[in-house]
């Protein structure tokens, strides 16, 4: 049943003309379909560790983050030579505003310098950048104009979609899409998973295939909880400025492995003991 | 002398003696149409006009060229069109509406002096430095007119002033007593009024951007900084010396030379293919924005993406807060799709830009509304007293310190009070006179008319038509609840 409801989504996502290039061949990779396909199509990134780098360094946190940009643009470069479509990264969630003042402050600045640093780079290499959340007030005002800016200029690529999750919580985007669906006046008895999905924000993306959450963590951590329903996920123990693009793509041979085995057990995860 | 008959004959002049008609596609002032010095030269004669205590007052006090240049801009060029266009009957009639909308200007300035938009010496003056202006621009690009065109273009400015004034008496029927009379008022009656002050000092530097470079703002603000200082200093060494020094203006080194290598520059365009310098094209496609469903908006639209995104880079790699922003979305947003009090006070309600709601504001809504639908009485008048009776209903609900009009601050205090029932009459007046042909609903000719687009995809039409309901919940949810993007926009909050 619910599977049914997954491939009416990529049906509509597939047939939007212009927004979805890189479907690349047919059947998708839905669980347990045996059309495996060689690269999975949506990689998101749960970027954990930052913070424990630093403090394994004697670092303040904040040197953690710093080193933390190399290896965001060393992804965003072996995804795109791999063929991945689609790549999320989680660079903050709503639950990160607890965090210290201090360093909070910090990140925005760092990324408010990382994004202006790499815009053009990222628009020479034809990678159309978006971001998913950035609702909070407390983002400073300069920062969400960068972002704005950054989708603006990026919006017509049509290279690999980088989705930046920043102030993003999975629940709050459901309960958005809810209230944007009961504004629409949509009847109960009409709202399906197809439909549902629409009210979401960027629709067009579609499921997560594969999550790479570094650090050996293993929790969601309210990341894009409609999208991940179906998704692999591998738990490097790498700390996530230690890793690179050889790293990332051993979690691709990973996903490769499992989607083969029909969601069996991953043999080769990348420094994985569990 | 044949030019002399010209202009001694002022009442009767729609055909001097050489036959050729004064107004129409051959007169001397369709050459100047499109011509770029007449850009130059317009400035020019508004500030030599703006001199004028008694204009200077008016223009403060009613114009909406500080906060909406673009669409004042497109309505005066419209209007001199048909003032000089060759049909008699438009000519009358734009005419009879000029003098209806001047009629309703009067009011005293800063120190008491009263003025009225119907003095006959006043409007004559505006008809002098228009005519003036056009012999000084070519004067200065090093082209000089010979004595015949520049009768002939005298005699044209007389038949304007006389189709609208009814006779040109007020201006010296012959060009040789012209230059006198000129330099009389220039030496005698012009002032440094605020109004002068303002167009040359502040309008070019906070001109807001039109339709077309909405989406460019950090271009556009780029353009206007560098644009604007040399668009004042070129119109302040082109004024008439006896002006400047009363007025106080700077002479600065090199300002004169900037002007007439300006002028001249402008002047070279004369060398370019007949027909490619259009003014009217210009103006159309500067008001062009991407909603409209004119055929050239979808290049306007890849063009403004195209902006936004140079623009956007532009930002981005500038270095690190080192740009301001224009329009600050402030954290205290009110939900999508809506502008803040300050927001909506600032681009609709402050139509006359001069940072209080008064009369004139609403005023300037209601000219903008039945210049639009081009409106006869007894249509305007009942518009106009809708929005007076609003008027009157904003000032006993807003006007909170007594002062006869409302601050920025009044309306943030009451802005959701704003719906009472003066304002819905302006909506069901405003759905009368759209619905010319007294059918009950708007269709999409009378669409078209109002909001210069056709009917928009979401509208609650039914069967093609816009219905009073739906008519008058639109009109008030763009007033009162501040919604954008909606066909108002365009019409009353774009520059």
């Amino acid at each position: 049943m619910t599977d049914h409801g997954v491939r009416d989504g990529r049906a509509v996502t597939a047939d939007r003309p212009g927004r979805e290039r890189r479907s690349d061949g047919p059947g998708g990779q839905r669980p347990g379909d045996g059309a495996a396909r060689a690269v999975p199509r949506h990689v998101a990134c749960v970027m954990d560790g930052n913070g424990r780098w630093a403090e394994r360094r004697s670092l303040p946190r904040t040197a953690g983050h710093n080193a933390a940009e190399a290896t965001v643009i060393d992804i965003i470069e072996a995804a795109r030579s791999a063929g991945v479509g689609w790549l999320s990264l989680y660079a903050f969630s709503t639950e990160n505003w607890n965090r210290p003042g201090a360093e909070v402050d910090h990140l925005m600045r760092l990324v408010r310098r990382v994004v202006r640093k790499h815009a053009p780079l990222l628009l020479a290499r034809g990678i159309r950048c978006r971001f998913l959340g950035v609702a909070d007030p407390r983002i400073p005002r300069d920062l969400a104009r960068d972002f704005e800016d950054l989708t603006t200029l990026t919006g017509d690529n049509r290279g690999m979609t980088l989705t930046v999750a920043f102030d993003h919580g999975g629940r709050r985007d459901i309960v958005e899409a809810a209230r944007s669906l009961i504004r629409s006046g949509t009847p109960a008895d009409e709202v399906t998973e197809r439909l549902f999905a629409e009210h979401l924000p960027w629709p067009d993306t579609p499921d997560v295939d594969l999550v790479i959450r570094t650090s050996g963590e293993q929790r969601i951590s309210n990341f894009m909880l409609w999208k991940v329903a179906y998704a692999e996920w591998v738990f490097p123990e790498l700390l996530w400025p230690d890793f690179r693009a050889p790293d990332f793509l051993a979690c691709l041979h990973t996903y490769r492995d499992r989607d083969r085995r029909f969601g069996g057990l991953p043999h080769q995860t990348n420094g994985d003991a569990r | 002398m044949r030019t002399g008959t010209t202009g001694a004959n002022p009442r009767d002049t729609t055909r001097p003696a050489d036959g050729t008609p004064v107004f129409g596609p051959d007169s001397q002032f369709h050459a100047f149409f499109d011509d770029p010095r007449w850009a130059l030269a317009v400035i020019r004669a508004t500030v030599l006009e703006a001199a004028h205590p008694q204009i200077g007052a008016a223009l403060i006090d009613n114009s909406t060229f500080v906060a909406h240049p673009w669409r004042r801009l497109r309505n005066t060029f419209l209007s001199m069109r048909r003032m000089f266009g060759a049909d008699p009957a438009v000519r009358e009639r734009e005419a009879a509406r000029l003098n209806r909308l001047h009629a309703r200007m009067s009011g005293s300035d800063s120190r008491g002096r009263a003025y009225d938009a119907m003095d006959r010496a006043t409007r004559a003056w505006v008809v002098a430095t228009l005519f003036e202006s056009a012999v000084t621009m070519c004067r200065l690009s090093g082209q000089p007119l010979d004595q015949d065109t520049m009768e002939r273009i005298y005699a044209e400015y007389l038949a304007f002033l006389a189709a609208l004034d009814g006779d040109a008496e007020e201006l010296p029927a012959t060009l040789h007593d012209f230059w006198p009379y000129f330099d009389r008022v220039v030496e005698h009656e012009l002032e440094n009024t605020e109004a002068a002050r303002v167009i040359l000092y502040r309008l070019f530097d906070h001109l807001p951007a039109p339709a077309l470079f909405d989406g460019a703002p950090t271009l556009w603000a780029a353009g206007r900084a560098v644009a604007g200082p040399v668009l004042g200093a070129i119109t302040v060494a082109s004024l008439p010396e006896p002006y400047r020094r009363r007025a106080g203006l700077p002479e600065m080194p090199g300002a004169q030379t900037l002007m007439r290598g300006a002028y001249l520059a402008a002047g070279l365009a004369r060398f370019l293919p007949e027909g490619w310098l259009n003014a009217e094209s210009v103006i159309e496609v500067l008001s062009l924005s991407p909603a409209s469903d004119d055929p050239r908006s979808r290049t306007v639209a890849a063009l403004r993406g195209r902006m936004k995104r140079a623009s956007a880079l532009l930002r981005l790699i500038g270095p690190l807060g080192g740009v301001p922003h224009p329009a600050p979305a402030s954290a205290a947003d009110p939900g999508e799709g809506r502008r803040s009090a300050g927001e909506f006070f600032h681009q609709v309600l402050d139509q006359t830009g001069d940072g209080h709601l008064d009369w004139p504001d609403l005023a300037a809504m209601a000219r903008e509304l039945s210049t639009r639908l081009d409106l006869d009485e007894p249509e305007e008048t009942r518009l106009y007293d809708a929005f007076a009776a609003w008027w009157r209903e904003l000032q006993t609900a807003l006007d909170t310190d007594g002062d006869g009009r409302v601050s920025a601050d009044e309306y943030a205090a009451a802005a959701p009070s704003l719906a009472g029932p003066a304002l819905i009459r302006v909506a069901d007046v405003l759905f009368d006179v759209t619905d010319k042909d007294g059918s009950g609903t708007i269709d999409a000719e009378e669409h078209q008319a109002l909001f210069r687009t056709a009917f928009h995809r979401d509208l609650t039409t039914t069967d093609g038509t816009y219905g009073r309901s739906a008519f008058v919940s639109d009109f008030l949810s763009f007033m009162s609840a501040r919604r954008t993007s909606t066909p108002y926009d365009p019409l009353l909050a774009e520059a």
